[in-house]
Formats: C-alpha cells, sequence, structure tokens
C-alpha cells in the first residue's frame, strides 16, 4: 500500500515538473550563473577593463557607514530616498487611475475602442527621447503649464518645475502615472472574467452600482489588483529609463532625481565601479524582497481567488 | 486546439532555428579577408562619410573589410564598448575621447609602428603629445577642437546691441555683458549660467589655467588649485547671477547644454553659451539664426586656451588585425581623399597631408577663422584628471549645490578640492 | 425631460469628459506630430504645435536611416525579434504559470520563491557575465541573446500574470475534466488555456512592445548595422556631439508608434469580450 501511493505521488510530481522544465533550464542556465556572478562582483572592485579584485564588505560598509579611507555615499543614500518617495506616491495613484479609467472603459459608449488606444498611447511612447524633450517643453519654466498658470489663472513667479530641485522629481511621478495604460489593461482583461451573471443576479436583488463595486468587482478583482501592485512596486523601485532621459543622465538637478537605479548605472558604466553597482543591485533585491514577502503574506486575508484556494 | 499548439510551438521552434542559422555569423569563409571591427559613436552625416571613407579604402584593399559598430551616442558607445572588453571581445578600433586615460592600460602603444604601417611624421607634435600617456602613444588624434563661446549674431543685431570683440578680457566681458542686458526683454539672459554643462571640468579648467594653476600634472600627480581657486570660480557666477547676467539656478538648470535640443542659445534664451568648435555646423543646423564664435575672457593676455585632439583613434592592444588596423588608422588620419571626404566633423585635421586637402562649408569656414585666432591664444595641453566621468559629475554636482543656495562659494570651493585629491588618489 | 433624453445627455457628458481627458493625455503626442513636419532648424524654436512651414523632409531622410541601412531594415529586424519573442513568451510563460497555479508538485513555494526573485534584480548588474555567457555561445551579433531567454520562460512577468489568472478560475472545471479521464496537458489546452485568453492576448502585446523597446540589449548584442532594430535607428539620429537631427527622428519616432498602435488596436477586442465567462455555466 505505502509502495503504490508513494509511487503515484512520484509520478504526480514528474508530471506536473514537465511543465516546469522550460522555465527550470531557463533559470539555472540563463538567471542563476549572471545572478550569482553579480553576488560574487558585489565583494570586489570591478572597473571592467581589469579583471575584479577582492575587497570583501567594502562596499557594504561605504553605502551605509563609510570606511576609514572613504566617507559615507551621501549620494548612495539620497537615491534611495528619492526612490522611496517614487514608489510609494507613483504606484498607488497610478492605480487608481488604472483602475478607474479600467472600469470606464468597459462599458459600451461609441468609439470605446478608440478612446481605449487613445489613453494607451501615452504608454507606448514609453522611455523614447521624445518624452524627455515633451517633458521639457510641458515643464520648463517658460513650457505649457507655466504658460497656462500664467495666462488663465494670472500666476506670476512660476519656478522651473523640471528643473527644479524641490519640483523635479514630482515631474517624474506625473510622467508615471501619465503612463498608467500597462495597468489599465490588466484591469480590463480581469474585469471580463467577471461573470456577468454575478451584476445581474445582484441587481435583480436591487444592488446599486456602488455596492456591487464593493461587493463584486473589487473582491472578484482582487488577485489582479494584486498582481498590479506588487509588479508596479518591483518596477517602481527599478525605475531606470525615464529618469535617465528626462534628466539627461544627471539625476538632476542636485541629485533630486537621481533613481536608485540610475546612480547604479551611473556607477557601474560611468565611474567603472561595477563591483559596487552590483553591490547597490543586491542591497536593492533584498529590499524588494522583503517588501513582496510582506505584501504576499498580508495578501491573505485580502485577496481572494475565485478557486476557493 | 492541442493540435494548433503542437503546429504553432513548431512553426516557432523552426523559425527559431532558421533564424538562428540564418543570423549566425557564417565563419569568415574566405580566410584572407581580413575584418576589422570600428566602433565609432556617430549619427547621420557622420556616418555617411565615415562609410565614404571605409569604402574607398575597400575599394583599394580588396582583401580588407572595416565593418563599423556604430552607437548614437558617447554614452551608449562606452557601454557597449566596456562590456565588450570584459567579455574579451572589444573591437580592433575603439574611438575614444577625453577619457584616454581610463583605458590607457587595454590599447595598443603606436610607436613601435611609427614609419612602418602609420606615418607620424606629418602629424602635428602637440597631436602626438596629447595621445602619449606614460609614454607610449595610445591614441592618433583624430583632429583639434577649441572651446569657444558661441552667440546669436541676429539676436545682437535685433536688439540693436554692438557686436562682441573676439577678444575681451574679464572686465570688457562683464561690461558687454550689462550692454546686452540692458537692451534684452525679460525672460532672455545675455549669457547661458556655464556651470550647467555635465563636462563642468572644461570651464573649471579654462579658469584655473587662466589664473596659473592648471588642474592636474600627470608628472607629479598633483593638482595647483587650491580651494580659494574654486571659491573665486563660483563667487564669479554667483556675482553674474545677482546681477541677472546669467539666469537664475533652476531656469538654467533647465537646459542641459550637451546637444542642440537642449542649448539655451539655440532656444533663444540667451545670447551667449559655451561650444565646441567641431559642434558649430549641428548647431547652426537646428536654427534660422546666425551663430558665431567668440574667446573665452581673458585668453589673449594669458594663452589659457587650448588646442584638444577632439577624438582619438586607439587600437585594441589585444586586436588579432593589428598591423591592419593601424594601416587603416594612418589612411583615415594622413589620406588626403579621406580628409576630404572626413571633413572636420571629428575636428580640424592635426596632419598635415590631410590638411592639405581641403574643406567645404561655410560653419567649418568659421571654425578655421576662430581658430587662426584663438589658436595663438593656446598653449599646451593641461593633463586630464583621471577618473574623469565621476570628476565631472561631481564638480556638476558641488557647482549647482553653490548655484541653489546651499552651500556658500567659500564652501564649495573646498569640496572641488577635496573632489580633485579624491580622483587623483583613486 | 424624459428618460431617453436623460440618457443621452448623460451619455453626452461622459464621452465629452472622455475625449477631454482623453485629449490632455495627448497634448505631447500632438506636439510629437507636429514637429515631424516641422523643419529641424524650427522645432526646437517654434512655441506652437502646428508647423509653420511644413515639410515631408523630415520622413523621406529619416527612412534612409543611417545611410548604409534605411528604416526597412531596422523595422524588418524588431518584427522578427518582437513577433518570435511575443509567441514564445505567450506559449512557455503559460505552460509554467499552469504548473504553478494548478499542480501539485514538492518544492512549489520554494521555486515560485525564486521566480519571484529573478524579478527583483536590477538588471543592469548581469549585463556582464550575460555578456560573458553568450560571447561563450558564440550568439553575438545574432538575434540569438535576445529571443531564445524568451523560449525558456525568464520573463518572470508573464509567469506571474498568468499564474494569479489562472487562480482566479474555479477548480471543479479541472476536477470535472480529470473524472472524464483529461490529461495534465488535455486540462492545460482544452480548458484553462481557452479561459485565460484575455491574459493570453495581455502577454503577446506587451511581449512585442517590452521586446520593441529593449533598447539596451539590443545595443549590446547587435553590432552589425544591418542587425540594427527600429530603437537603435533613432537613437542613431542623436549625436552627443551636436549634430543631432531631430526633424527625421521625430518623424521616425511617429512611425515607430504606429505597428504598436495598430496591434494594440486589433488586440483590443480580445480583452474585452467576455470569452471568459462562457464555459463556466454547466
Amino acid at each position: 500500500m505505502m509502495n503504490l501511493s508513494k509511487k503515484r505521488r512520484l509520478q504526480e510530481n514528474l508530471g506536473s515538473y514537465m511543465f516546469l522544465v522550460p522555465w527550470l533550464i531557463g533559470f539555472f542556465l540563463l538567471t542563476l550563473y549572471p545572478m550569482g556572478y553579480s553576488l560574487y562582483l558585489s565583494f570586489t572592485r570591478f572597473n571592467i577593463r581589469t579583471p575584479p579584485q577582492w575587497i570583501g564588505l567594502n562596499n557594504y560598509l561605504v553605502m551605509f557607514k563609510g570606511t576609514e579611507t572613504l566617507s559615507r555615499d551621501e549620494r548612495f543614500l539620497n537615491s534611495m530616498w528619492v526612490t522611496f518617495r517614487f514608489v510609494f506616491i507613483s504606484v498607488p495613484v497610478k492605480l487608481v487611475f488604472a483602475l478607474v479609467v479600467a472600469m470606464l472603459m468597459n462599458k459600451k459608449l461609441r468609439l470605446i475602442g478608440l478612446y481605449r488606444a487613445l489613453y494607451y498611447i501615452p504608454t507606448l511612447l514609453g522611455g523614447s527621447v521624445a518624452i524627455a524633450v515633451l517633458w521639457r517643453r510641458l515643464f520648463a519654466s517658460d513650457g505649457l503649464l507655466n504658460m497656462i498658470l500664467h495666462t488663465i489663472f494670472g500666476l506670476t513667479n512660476l519656478p522651473a518645475w523640471i528643473s527644479n530641485p524641490t519640483y523635479a522629481l514630482y515631474t517624474l511621478i506625473l510622467l508615471a502615472v501619465w503612463q498608467f495604460g500597462s495597468p489599465m489593461i490588466i484591469f480590463l482583461a480581469g474585469l471580463q472574467q467577471i461573470p456577468r451573471e454575478y451584476y445581474e443576479a445582484s441587481a435583480v436583488d436591487g444592488a446599486g452600482p456602488i455596492r456591487q463595486f464593493f461587493a463584486i468587482t473589487l473582491p472578484s478583482l482582487s488577485p489582479i489588483i494584486f498582481f498590479n501592485f506588487v509588479m508596479q512596486m518591483i518596477s517602481a523601485f527599478q525605475s531606470f529609463t525615464q529618469a535617465f532621459i528626462v534628466s539627461g543622465g544627471s539625476g538632476g538637478p542636485l541629485d533630486s532625481t537621481m533613481f536608485y537605479s540610475l546612480y547604479l548605472y551611473i556607477k557601474g558604466f560611468g565611474f567603472s565601479e561595477m563591483g559596487y553597482a552590483s553591490a547597490m543591485a543586491w542591497v536593492l533585491l533584498i529590499i524588494i524582497a522583503v517588501l513582496t514577502a510582506i505584501s504576499f503574506k498580508s495578501s491573505g486575508t485580502l485577496v481572494s481567488y475565485g478557486s476557493g484556494e | 486546439m492541442k493540435k494548433t499548439m503542437m503546429v504553432l510551438a513548431l512553426i516557432t521552434l523552426g523559425a527559431l532555428v532558421l533564424f538562428g542559422a540564418g543570423t549566425k555569423e557564417t565563419k569568415a569563409a574566405d580566410s584572407d579577408v581580413t575584418t576589422i571591427r570600428w566602433a565609432y559613436w556617430g549619427s547621420g552625416q557622420r556616418v555617411e562619410i565615415s562609410q565614404k571613407a571605409i569604402d574607398i579604402y575597400q575599394s583599394r584593399h580588396p582583401n580588407i573589410r572595416v565593418n563599423p559598430e556604430v552607437s548614437g551616442g558617447a554614452g551608449d558607445h562606452f557601454v557597449k564598448v566596456d562590456t565588450q572588453l570584459a567579455g574579451g571581445n572589444g573591437p580592433d578600433i575603439i574611438q575614444v575621447g577625453g577619457n584616454i586615460p581610463d583605458y590607457a592600460d587595454v590599447l595598443l602603444d603606436f610607436f613601435p609602428h611609427a614609419g612602418k604601417e602609420i606615418n607620424l611624421s606629418v602629424i602635428d607634435p602637440s597631436a602626438i603629445d596629447s595621445g602619449t600617456i606614460a609614454g607610449r602613444l595610445v591614441g592618433i588624434s583624430t583632429g583639434v577642437n577649441m572651446p569657444a563661446l558661441v552667440y546669436n549674431k541676429s539676436l545682437v543685431e535685433r536688439i540693436g546691441a554692438p557686436l562682441p570683440k573676439t577678444a575681451m578680457s574679464y572686465a570688457e566681458f562683464k561690461e558687454y555683458l550689462r550692454v546686452l542686458k540692458g537692451k534684452l526683454p525679460a525672460g532672455i539672459y545675455p549669457m547661458q549660467d556655464i556651470g550647467v554643462l555635465s563636462s563642468n571640468s572644461t570651464p573649471f579648467g579654462y579658469w584655473s589655467r587662466y589664473n596659473g594653476t592648471p588642474l592636474y600634472d600627470a608628472a607629479t600627480m598633483s593638482t595647483d588649485v587650491r580651494p580659494a581657486d574654486g571659491q573665486r570660480y563660483l563667487e564669479l557666477f554667483a556675482e553674474y547671477r545677482r546681477e541677472g547676467l546669467v539666469p537664475p539656478a533652476d531656469i538654467a538648470a533647465g537646459y542641459a547644454e550637451n546637444n542642440a535640443d537642449t542649448s539655451m542659445v539655440i532656444a533663444g534664451k540667451a545670447v551667449i553659451g559655451f561650444l565646441w568648435t567641431n559642434m558649430l555646423s549641428g548647431y547652426q543646423a537646428a536654427t534660422t539664426d546666425e551663430l558665431a564664435f567668440i574667446e573665452l575672457p581673458g585668453a589673449a593676455e594669458t594663452n589659457a586656451l587650448w588646442q584638444p585632439p577632439s577624438q582619438f583613434y586607439a587600437v585594441n592592444k589585444d586586436s588579432k588585425n593589428i598591423a591592419e588596423t593601424v594601416k587603416f588608422i594612418d589612411f583615415l588620419v594622413n589620406d588626403p581623399e579621406a580628409a576630404f571626404v572626413l571633413g572636420s566633423d571629428r575636428g580640424t585635421p592635426a596632419s598635415s597631408t590631410a590638411r592639405a586637402a581641403g574643406s567645404a562649408s561655410p560653419a567649418d569656414q568659421k571654425v578655421i577663422d576662430y581658430m587662426n585666432v584663438a589658436g595663438p591664444h593656446s598653449s599646451a595641453e593641461t593633463d586630464h584628471v583621471p577618473n574623469d566621468t565621476e570628476f565631472n559629475s561631481t564638480l556638476y554636482l558641488i557647482y549647482q549645490r553653490v548655484a541653489f543656495g546651499q552651500i556658500t562659494p567659500a564652501q564649495g570651493g573646498q569640496q572641488i578640492y577635496e573632489l580633485l585629491l579624491r580622483m587623483i588618489g583613486k | 425631460m424624459n428618460r431617453k433624453q436623460t440618457d443621452l445627455a448623460k451619455r453626452l457628458v461622459l464621452n465629452l469628459f472622455i475625449i477631454a481627458l482623453a485629449l490632455g493625455m495627448l497634448y505631447p503626442i500632438l506636439w510629437l506630430l507636429g514637429a515631424s513636419f516641422k523643419p529641424s532648424n524650427r522645432i526646437f524654436t517654434e512655441v506652437s504645435i502646428w508647423p509653420s512651414v511644413a515639410t515631408l523632409d523630415n520622413y523621406r531622410e529619416g527612412w534612409r536611416g543611417i545611410g548604409i541601412v534605411g528604416f526597412d531594415t531596422f523595422f524588418k529586424n524588431s518584427f522578427v525579434i518582437c513577433i518570435l519573442s511575443a509567441l514564445a513568451n505567450a506559449i512557455f510563460c503559460s505552460l509554467t504559470a499552469f504548473a504553478f497555479a494548478r499542480l501539485k508538485f514538492k518544492g512549489k513555494n520554494l521555486w515560485f520563491a525564486l521566480m519571484m526573485i529573478t524579478l527583483m534584480l536590477p538588471s543592469h548588474v548581469t549585463t556582464i557575465p550575460r555578456y560573458i555567457m553568450f560571447r561563450r555561445m558564440g550568439w553575438i551579433n545574432t538575434f540569438l541573446p535576445i529571443v531564445v531567454p524568451k523560449f525558456f520562460a525568464t520573463d518572470a512577468f508573464f509567469i506571474f500574470l498568468l499564474v494569479q489568472f489562472i487562480r482566479g478560475l474555479p477548480r471543479d472545471i479541472d476536477e470535472s475534466a480529470t473524472i472524464d479521464g483529461c490529461s495534465k496537458f488535455g486540462i492545460y489546452t482544452r480548458i484553462i488555456m481557452p479561459l485565460t485568453v484575455p491574459a493570453l492576448i495581455t502577454t503577446l502585446l506587451f511581449s512585442f512592445l517590452w521586446t520593441w523597446d529593449d533598447f539596451f540589449n539590443q545595443l549590446l548584442y547587435l553590432t552589425s548595422p544591418n542587425k540594427y532594430t527600429v530603437p537603435m535607428g533613432l537613437r542613431l539620429f542623436l549625436d552627443s556631439s551636436g549634430m543631432s537631427s531631430w526633424g527625421p527622428m521625430f518623424a521616425m519616432s511617429v512611425l515607430s508608434l504606429i505597428p504598436a498602435f495598430i496591434l494594440f488596436f486589433s488586440l483590443q477586442k480580445y480583452f474585452v469580450r467576455g470569452i471568459a465567462t462562457t464555459g463556466i455555466k454547466g
């Protein structure tokens, strides 16, 4: 008896693992080696042109405390602060927009196909250089926003939003929110999986749109909301391209748009300190992993899977 | 459903195999063709003329193929080259710029090839000097470039101000800025704030030379600059800012000044800005106003200007085709036909045989005219501070802190001094 | 006002609101479009969107690319890479997602956690080791380093996406199919896949778009100009020494948006059709 069920479990496992084979191959051959190597690099000094030199925990020390030869890296800490602000402001705002617009787009209006495409266009522009030019057009001291604020509202002495250390980050947050197309599409797809019968049944029971939202839409959509939240958070922490092109690669003015990944890139490829950059990458990974784990743990109560898991 | 899935999977796998096979570089079937990889940065015009030069060379030498590996900007170029070098797969010809000291260890020494694959005798000695590091000639200058101030001639005429003199002292220069300010409408400034240049070491380097305290001496690995020098530099611009001769910090920072699209002069918001001479034709093409050059102030008295090489042709030490690669560089730098098609795109040629070929456009003529005046007002180039990229980036940060009022010029001067020491010691 | 009129009024207001917001979002794109028709020396000096002097030169010149290779080649290369990547992702990420979402096996949680972790490491630091690896395989200057990883489900984003979608489907359909004698693979192909079409289409669309925009990897691995892709072609218009061709660059940027736009437009009915609801009843 014991032998048979063990055999079946083995067969069960094997059968399941078959599905996983492509991913496993990819993980071991294509992902594990580069990740492992980058971990090794984080304990070295590596200027790319000569072989890496082992320096132990030195990189990590410089980041947080400083060593006898080098003082603490203030620009590193600043980049963390900039990135945290970016993540915790842009992600919620972006998700709210994405959800609201997705629900709007879910209706049967004429030309709805066109509208959806229009709202997705900003995301299509992605990280193209054209974005940097456009954003400057809008938020420079003599840009469109100031022109509007001045001529319509009569405001004067307006700051140069995009090149002012106090406001520059917010123009990037706005850029991130403006490109809410991707989570919106995912929400749209998710809204489709909710059987129309639920709404019809509840309407018969006299439920209004608000009740329906909280009783049907939100719970059914919760796996997708969770997905979007986690993914947006992970990618916001790694945000690079927009900051790179809008600030011209400088993270300025005054490092106010020096995102963590941008500083990492500059340290690695600009200053040829690839070891330090690798250490930064692993610190970020740990931070993201912890936050994601917390999200998963707390999702138990908030997320309901239709399959009754 | 299952069947369609299988078919789909098979198709994609098949396409992959086909493409894998088709795109894999077939190992040189003709083993007597030598291929040279030339990595450079540039776009549009530069790519076309470089290709023309390649075509000329290939028609003369049918057993040589030159494959250009172009990246749009210097940034992309170096990221790619660095990664390739780390992977043991560096190109044969590596274009480098002011950061040549950082690459000296991986580059070939040209001196042993002099008189054989490459003719060094017709190249200006100063050009040879600038490519020599620790006694090894690791880069051949592609041509000369000079720092300059560019001004919008049409705008000056429009506001009825006098045209600036090409050579002025600092006092005269300030006076001129004040004259301009008097005539300019609000929102347009006499000069862009030079400190927003991401390669801040250039104007600061000029200032140090003007004061007689050059930034760096490779022989002694030291700097003559002291905190007080940095302080005076920062105060000079703070004063300009106070009088409204340059824009306030946040407006200035809105123009990164690394290209025509981020230029305050091109945008019509400033009359005078900083420009390297070989960028003139690109800038002129971006505006309908006429642009012209003046010297940086005080150059005439102190010969503080310099004629750095615009870029260098360098060879990867581990290249598999050293002789052929060096010969190709000899062609690019010395051959009159090559010089004619390449023009002054990578700088005005430093080789006498190349210069004899002459050149074409009116913008190029302005550059030559400027160099005729500014050339005599120059002296040997200062050695580049090591860790060029980091030096520029941090100097820029310090300048901005002062500009935005976060620290005083005195503190800024101190930080600049410490930065120099740190970069040298790294 | 009768019922029909209030309905119409409501619809009108809704439409107007959506259009107004869309226009606000679109201003930057309209500027881009306008700039593509302006001569290069007026793009940054003129303030208004509308060209004072309109020209098609930017498109003509831009299409020629960098002289030795034109945008016809760039577009072809981009299409090949993106279509292969999108198809590979859709197939192999869904296979993997099915395993994580529906199958039982030892070590599932560990593998899932590891998969999530692969998302969290900034990609710049794996650049050099990956380059070394691909170089040893002789894949430099081919499309392989960009496309092949997709055949091994290395884009964990889509795995996670599909997992979440599949988990939202009721388990009893699986069970009834198993009782009917369906194999695991059969459940995958006949039951789960049809029901996750919106998510699959999303995978196809995003794979295509993100591969299209993946400038960095294209820059590193494609060294011959005849293999360059559209983003690389666009970057080639911007020379850091000031010799930029802004007009042609904007013109080609506009063209570069068109395939993405068309793809989105034609695929969008798949994530708004109520396909998912069929088959759940009974």
